[in-house]
């Protein structure tokens, strides 16, 4: 009878993991699925025995996670190689840090060769998952969110590399940040796709990196869609970025960030490359996204010339083929945006500048407001003589490329290290293709792009 | 006859082993195999008694005691720190660096809190960390006390709890306390090193301008320069003879008791720099793991003004920036995230990030008038 049974109980589990399949959602991980030396199963919701393993980690380790939910309150911490921490899928493990009452991120990584797939971090006061100053990252098949949807008291960044090399965030999800919710900082080396960003301030946002491939990612509903830029002051200067074939829809959310630099987005941001060079966006599809499709920015619209100032000698990765502006010996500026180009994106806008009361924004109003529709490309024109009669006059020394419908110089200027409005729209250069001179060329000065095809 | 103490040691070892607590036993040395694994209880260590009636602590030979100048804040948790170097060895004297002491060193540092800052009738020892030189570098180890007070159980999870305790106002605080897990020891003792861009971890305390003060040692010893017994005791070796040489951080008990009136602008600048130091700094330099993407540098020694935060956009504050726009205002605290995070308890913008649930009161006055006290810059003053 017990055999019986047996058999019948198998047979039903046998049905149960048929569904299971069927509405693939759950992972079911198991240890015999990981090469670590070492695997450690967390039972259901025992968050003692989580903060316990990860404390007394030995390298080349992986944590699986049993589906459920982990009430936390602390920080989970790694600081061991080679760990991954591995639950059951996106929404099926969640480590929910809204009890903890510390401050702090949600997974607080620094290791090299880490691996984070399969589950959820909801609710982390700080970043949801911090992975810092690591070789080798993988973000695979995860949700970083707040669940009470967007809010000023949200963490900063969902998902976020930062100071590392080798870096792969893939196939997951990050909503309701009050900063960026896939933020890529300082990292050497990155993949970026097939992701979905929704619902924050920054959906995508690539700072102070070089070499990344930025494809297939969906942003919908936040304040900006995918946006590349540097920082002041940071040692890693921005290059050598692809940002194509993303969705890029909707990026109209109010700005509910708190302060900092992200809360002068105006919302209807598409894309925009500030203080970035060598950057290639193209094969994107852009729907409606009010203030401007795809910007280029002179990091001085945002912060003073001088905090820009970065040593020669502390930099770290590749400049010397960059060209960047100098001032005192051993110092470089990265506040140009340099080596653009933009092309083959898919460009519908039906809605017009709103007037918002970020500076930008307000400028996008007082240009379009009443127009169908805002220019694919937007250029502040930076350091450009910009010649509104004859737009074909446009000087381009900054090297920006553009194959798209219309475009327009905006004639920002420069006075003593102050950026200057234009004081009538007599400034401002306005293209259709094709003529799109002097900004018609399709090639970096430097050579293609290198960003990583494959990481370790 | 050494023979024989082995072997004595060894029996006490092994006839101890099931006795729970084992307790400590000051008549027999203190027990640390910097290869061995964490012991269990703190009490295997053997390195002192404490009595809770009277918030004393008895070390064992070789465990010399020492406070600092300014110390970390954390909750008002009051702090008995010692360390142990083994037979025959020394750590080296550094001017500016943590002194550099040998495989087998152990730090301690216990937390514990009076019943009633103004007339102490109980003492809570909450918890104790140990940093020790393994083999394999300095790691760090928390012990969480047993509520009775007799022995401490190793606590690599940490905890987060509620202890109250009457202030010097007659006031009730409650801390929400952190007992770090261990790798969040990191989060201050991890440093990055410039020249091979490895990590490593490393003491805080422990340095020239810390630890120049006297000390009452308390027996035959008395009141003593610290640097000069450790150097006496062979625990340090290159310790100068004239200690007029050695740099000297500011004294916060002045303040804790007097408040900071009465500070003149060198002496103001002095304290408020030597707090950040010891409270920021482990992250906040130039060599920070954690602190490096701020471009905040809060070291004593930083001579930038833009790395100080004067005029300094943040990089990534995020709630933390309070809707201010720079770390340092001069002469606007109201205006300046670095007064904002430092007297937040919002988890979400406080500084530090761990191991602070309240405002250190007599501190976060020394750092709005410090700032109050920097000269106007007009790159960032507010136009009125």
């Amino acid at each position: 009878m017990s055999r019986f049974l047996i058999a019948g109980v198998s047979a039903l589990a046998l049905l149960a993991v048929g569904c299971g399949d069927d509405d693939g959602g759950s992972a079911r991980n198991r240890c015999s699925d990981f090469s670590t030396a070492n695997c450690v199963t967390i039972a259901s919701g025992d968050v003692q025995a989580l903060i316990n393993a990860v404390n007394t980690l030995q390298d080349d380790t992986t944590i699986l996670l049993e589906a459920g939910t982990y009430a936390l309150d602390r920080t989970v911490t790694i600081r061991n190689s080679g760990i991954n921490l591995v639950g059951q899928g996106i929404d099926e493990t969640i480590l929910d840090f809204e009890t903890s009452p510390g401050g702090g991120n949600g997974v607080d990584v620094i290791g090299d060769s880490f691996l984070v797939q399969d589950l959820t971090v909801a609710n982390a006061k700080k970043d949801g998952i911090r992975v810092e100053d690591s070789d080798g990252v993988i973000f695979r098949r995860i949700k970083a969110t707040w669940t009470r949807g967007p809010h000023t008291s949200n963490g900063a960044y969902g998902i976020y590399p930062v100071k590392s090399r080798n870096v792969l965030v893939e196939d997951s999800v990050a909503e309701n940040a009050s900063d960026a919710g896939l933020y890529v900082g300082q990292c050497i080396n990155v993949i970026v796709r097939r992701n979905e960003v929704r619902q924050n301030v920054a959906g995508l946002e690539i700072e102070n990196t070089q070499y990344a491939d930025v494809y297939e990612n969906h942003a919908e509903n936040n304040t900006a869609g995918i946006v590349v830029f540097d920082l002041p002051g940071n040692p890693v200067v921005g290059r050598d970025v692809r940002i194509r074939d993303n969705q890029i829809i909707d990026n109209n959310h109010t700005n509910f960030a708190p302060g900092g630099t992200v809360a002068m987005i105006p919302p209807g941001t598409g894309t925009f490359a500030l203080a970035s060079r060598r950057v290639e966006i193209f094969n994107n599809v852009y729907r409606n996204n009010y203030t401007a499709s795809i910007a280029i920015l002179n990091g001085l619209v945002v912060d003073p010339r001088d905090s820009w100032a970065l040593e020669t000698s502390a930099i770290i990765g590749d400049i010397d083929d960059l060209d960047l502006p100098t001032g005192d010996e051993g110092i470089v500026y990265n506040y140009e945006s340099t080596e653009i180009y933009i092309h083959d994106n898919d460009i519908e806008n039906d809605g017009t500048a709103e007037i918002n009361p970020q500076e930008f924004g307000l400028l996008m109003g007082v240009l379009y407001g009443g127009e169908p529709e805002v220019d694919h490309v937007i250029y502040d024109g930076v350091g450009e003589t910009v010649d509104a009669e004859t737009p074909a006059n446009t000087s381009n020394v900054n090297h920006i490329c553009v194959d798209q419908a219309s475009m327009v110089v905006l004639g920002l200027g420069l006075e003593g290290g102050e950026l200057t409005f234009p004081e009538s729209l007599g400034d401002v250069a306005r293209f259709s293709a094709p003529d799109l001179a002097p900004f018609d060329c399709s090639s970096f000065t430097g050579g293609p792009l290198v960003v990583p095809s494959d990481l370790p | 006859m050494k023979y024989l103490l082995a072997l004595l040691a060894l029996f006490a070892f092994v006839a101890c082993s099931d006795d729970d607590p084992r307790g400590v036993d000051l008549s027999r040395p203190v027990r640390f195999d910097p290869a061995a694994p964490p012991a269990q209880k703190l009490s295997e260590h053997n390195l002192f008694a404490w009595d809770p009636t009277t918030g004393t602590f008895t070390y064992n030979d070789r465990v010399v005691p020492y406070e600092l100048n300014t110390e970390l804040f954390t909750d008002y948790a009051w702090k008995a720190r010692a360390i142990y170097v083994p037979e025959g060895e020394s750590g080296a004297f550094h001017p500016k660096d943590a002194f550099d002491f040998p495989v087998g060193t152990l730090i301690l540092k216990n937390f514990y809190y009076p019943d009633d800052f103004r007339d102490p009738t109980t003492y809570r020892l909450v918890e104790t960390r140990l940093l020790v030189h393994t083999p394999n570098g300095w790691q760090g180890r928390p012990y969480i006390w047993d509520e009775d007070g007799k022995d401490a159980e190793y606590a690599p999870a940490g905890e987060v709890r509620p202890i109250s305790f009457v202030y010097v106002d007659g006031k009730t605080k409650t801390s929400t306390y952190l007992v770090p897990q261990q790798n969040q020891c990191q989060q201050c003792h991890l440093l990055k090193d410039p020249e091979t861009g490895k990590n490593y971890q490393t003491p805080i305390g422990p340095k020239a301008r810390h630890l120049n003060r006297d000390y009452d040692f308390g027996g035959e010893i008395g009141v003593r320069n610290q640097l000069e017994v450790l150097a006496e005791v062979g625990f340090l070796t290159g310790v100068p003879s004239d200690l007029s040489e050695v740099e000297k951080a500011f004294d916060f008990r002045e303040i804790a008791e007097h408040g900071h009136a009465h500070l003149d602008d060198e002496a103001l600048n002095k304290a408020a720099r030597d707090y950040l130091d010891i409270n920021c700094a482990h992250c906040h330099n130039p060599n920070g793991v954690q602190g490096i993407t701020s471009n905040l540098f809060l070291n004593y020694d930083n001579t930038s003004a833009f790395n100080l935060g004067i005029c300094k956009p943040p990089g990534s504050a995020g709630q933390g920036a309070g809707g201010r726009k720079y770390d340092i205002v001069p002469g606007y605290p109201d205006l300046s995230i670095l007064n904002y995070r430092i007297e937040s308890t919002d988890p979400a913008a406080m500084m530090p990030l761990i191991a602070r649930s309240l405002e250190h009161e007599e501190a976060t006055a020394l750092i709005r008038s410090w700032v109050e006290s920097l000269p106007i810059a007009e790159d960032c003053a507010p136009k009125e």
